[in-house]
């Protein structure tokens, strides 16, 4: 796998990389701002960036916008946008244009190198992937009248996983069930919730960030 | 600048300004008799011997005509010089009027040689008197250059005219002769081509200044508005007559060169003129009355400003009293060296221009304000009576108080900016300072508890699993706080964006109503955010089970309200109220609702 690695913070960005290289994983370039990323990327052609949502000038949402470039101008590009902040607005702003081969996670999990590795290679196989801190905030939120009060505890399970961003193939892994199974459960919920069926596995992560958020 | 009440208000040089003041009354007051002697005299002669060669000696009207308006430009100067500050008019028209019957007294056939030589100087000087006189009208005072050259060069013509008249022109030799065609006791020296020639460049100098004179009171007219043209034109319009008249004479004249009192035309012309002057004179009466009704109503405006007079009372009250919808006070606010309104506000030192004139008020030395007005009352500050100076004062107080006001809120405003800016600073501060050293930190206590693994030091391992565990608490810790202190998407993605992300992690059910699309002032948001914070922690703190939140666009203002179903609230949210009250905002602090009202635009 080719990963290009973008964040202003020097000793970050090296830790990042070494990390990285110490899971056997390519990193051709990287970038120190939005503009280096994308003259990165459009030279090396990765298969993943890895961008700091918080760049120079503004140090605000800059990594942001450079991954919703990335997606919008090199689509066989995936993105994976780290963030301190557990914002739900973030994550649904960054999936809403382009909901596949993009992700994001909160920065401190970068040095779980599993959890990367993992982030990375569903991004590359084109799926989309949201921090589970952000899903159980969103599915814990409080509510006056619950919606999510008509699944049961499975159900809920299986939920903040498609959130997450997770096929019907990674859940049934996890939960130790088969693929049919998972496909009973998102078939009861999304009846249960009223949500339109989906056929795009993309859709219905933002079906349901979007459900949980409203 | 003459004070009579004995207030301290300015006054220089009181004595001597007095006594000159006093000096030139009297002569004035002599004025009145001379002027009626010359104008009975006038018409002595005119009646008796000077029958044919006057214009007043030719009918009873031209008789009446004459010395009518003689009379009425001396009463008129005389009104006008002892009840306006510009006195120069009124003696400018005094004089006028003096001179006007020299004419009468060159005709005084087999009179005085002498009285008819000097009359004969002196009846030049009557046109460029009264050319002054509308030209400085009203203040008395020659404004912009065309003005004083015309002027200038009337006086000059006629001074030229008349000295040439007396030293060269021999009444004998004169082929143009008709009103005095024998004396002249200055003559120097015959000399009639020369006599000939001052004769008729007098005239074509005199319609081209007449014509001046008529194109500078058309100008001012169509310059100047509202009051400032209301004083002008009763005097304006009988000196554009009266400038007509001049140049129909010499244009008559060039068809008959001889003058003839006889002739319909020349005496058509002479009495369109006396009607001219008399309407001048009465013009300057009217004006004059007017104009002492205005400053005696300026005088009692006081009694017209209530107990509490709301601020710009008397600007208002000073504003009607002249008629001048245009009158703007300033007054000086030493401390801030700098002129404000009476509200308080910054306002540019007025000063004088195009039809308007500035009175400067002055208190124990001291300015105190600068008054703006209409330039056909020149001069305010002697009609302002006790009264009207304690209402200035008053007011000039109020204003201060009122500037004072406006600065306390601006700092007010300041402060919360202040404190604002450095709330996203520190929060700048978290992510860029201790979360990124803490990340590096968990990342070496990760290398490290790999390397002690690998070591099969299993004891040093698990210490550093615990401090791994210790940082990646404290990073959360951290994240917390620093969203507390001031999100990030609240400045980046806006009010809405920031109250979703506090209700996901609100303690209790929140729901948000937000019908105010679009972003808003930072320092607004900023507000609205924290006061939605704090009510909400605030309601959960009161065992409420849920909240309403709404923000409200309503024409220029946010209207957020925040509603619970808790137990009654204690607390005053005075820190609120202060943060809203920065603003100008309204906070409605009831026991289970806020509401606050943001101005924001």
């Amino acid at each position: 796998m080719r990963v290009v690695v973008a964040d202003d913070v020097l000793l970050t960005r090296e830790g990042i990389v070494r990390l990285l290289r110490d899971a056997n994983i390519e990193v051709v370039a990287e970038a120190e701002d939005a503009q280096g990323l994308l003259h990165h990327v459009r030279l090396a052609r990765p298969d993943v960036a890895l961008v700091d949502i918080r760049m120079p000038p503004t140090h605000t949402d800059e990594g942001l916008v450079a991954a919703q470039t990335i997606r919008a101008e090199h689509p066989q590009v995936g993105v994976l946008v780290l963030s301190q902040y557990v914002e739900p607005s973030y994550a649904l702003r960054l999936i809403q244009e382009h909901p596949e081969r993009v992700g994001y996670l909160l920065k401190e999990r970068v040095f779980d190198i599993a959890t990367v590795v993992d982030a990375l290679r569903r991004i590359m196989d084109g799926e989309t992937v949201i921090d589970p801190t952000i899903v159980s905030r969103l599915v814990g939120r409080r509510r006056r009248q619950d919606p999510l009060a008509v699944l049961t505890e499975r159900e809920r399970q299986v939920l903040g996983l498609i959130a997450e961003g997770m096929s019907n193939r990674a859940i049934a892994a996890r939960l130790y069930v088969t693929e049919r199974t998972v496909e009973a459960h998102v078939t009861q919920i999304f009846q249960k919730l009223h949500l339109p069926e989906s056929p795009d596995q993309h859709r219905r992560v933002l079906a349901v960030l979007a459900f949980l958020r409203a | 600048m003459a004070s009579t009440d004995g207030a301290p208000w300015a006054c220089h040089n009181r004595a001597v300004t007095r006594a000159l003041i006093q000096r030139a009354n009297l002569a004035r007051l002599a004025a009145g008799p001379v002027g009626v002697a010359l104008g009975l005299g006038a018409l002595a002669v005119a009646q008796g011997p000077g029958r044919f060669t006057t214009y007043a000696g030719r009918s009873g009207l031209t008789a009446t005509l004459t010395v009518a308006a003689g009379l009425a430009l001396v009463a008129a100067g005389l009104v006008t010089a002892f009840s306006r500050p510009a006195r120069r008019i009124g003696d400018l028209a005094v004089l006028a009027g003096l001179v006007w019957f020299a004419p009468v007294w060159v005709g005084w056939d087999k009179g005085p040689p002498l009285i008819r030589s000097l009359a004969m100087l002196a009846a030049g000087f009557t046109f460029p008197l009264l050319v002054y006189l509308v030209v400085a009208y009203p203040s008395g005072r020659l404004q912009g250059a065309a003005a004083r050259t015309l002027v200038a060069a009337a006086y000059l013509e006629a001074t030229v005219v008349a000295l040439g008249r007396a030293l060269f022109r021999d009444p004998f030799f004169d082929p143009g002769c008709w009103a005095n065609c024998t004396d002249n006791r200055f003559l120097l020296r015959s000399l009639p081509g020369l006599a000939r020639a001052i004769e008729v460049a007098d005239r074509w100098f005199t319609a081209a200044a007449a014509a001046a004179l008529v194109a500078l009171c058309v100008w001012r007219l169509l310059r100047d508005s509202g009051p400032a043209r209301r004083v002008l034109l009763p005097v304006a319009l009988p000196a554009i007559l009266l400038a007509a008249t001049v140049v129909a004479h010499v244009v008559a004249l060039q068809r008959r060169p001889l003058e003839d009192p006889s002739d319909s035309a020349f005496r058509t012309i002479f009495v369109i003129g006396c009607v001219a002057v008399i309407l001048l004179a009465a013009g300057l009466v009217w004006a004059t009355i007017r104009s002492r009704f205005q400053r005696r109503a300026v005088a009692r405006i006081a009694t017209s400003l209530g107990q509490a007079p709301p601020p710009g009372s008397v600007q208002a009250a000073l504003a009607q009293a002249i008629g001048d919808p245009e009158l703007q006070i300033a007054y000086w606010l030493p401390d801030a060296r700098r002129h404000v309104d009476a509200s308080g506000r910054p306002v540019a030192e007025p000063v004088a221009g195009p039809g308007r004139a500035v009175t400067a008020l002055v208190r124990d030395g001291h300015p105190v304000a600068v008054v703006s007005h209409t330039a056909a009352l020149p001069d305010l500050e002697p009609e302002l009576g006790a009264a009207v100076r304690l209402a200035l004062e008053n007011e000039r107080l109020q204003a201060e108080a009122l500037a004072q006001l406006d600065q306390l809120r601006a700092s007010r405003v300041r402060i919360v900016e202040t404190g604002d800016s450095e709330r996203r600073r520190l929060e700048r501060d978290l992510h860029d300072g201790a979360q990124q050293r803490l990340l590096a930190l968990s990342y070496d206590l990760r290398l490290a508890r790999a390397q002690a693994q690998a070591d099969g030091d299993p004891q040093t391992g698990s210490l550093l699993t615990e401090a791994t565990d210790q940082a990646q608490a404290t990073l959360e810790e951290l994240r917390e706080l620093a969203h507390g202190i001031c999100p990030a998407i609240l400045a980046e993605a806006g009010l809405a964006a920031a109250l979703a992300t506090l209700a996901d992690a609100a303690p209790l059910p929140v729901q948000i109503q937000d019908e105010a699309a679009g972003r808003h002032p930072a320092v607004v948001e900023t507000v609205a955010y924290l006061l939605v914070a704090e009510a909400l922690d605030d309601a959960a703190g009161r065992d409420a089970s849920h909240a309403t939140v709404s923000v409200v666009q309503d024409g220029g203002r946010l209207v957020v309200t925040v509603q619970d179903d808790g137990t009654d609230r204690t607390s005053s949210m005075v820190q609120l109220t202060d943060r809203v009250g920065a603003l100008e905002g309204r906070l409605a602090v009831e026991p289970t609702r806020l509401r606050a009202e943001l101005p924001c635009g």
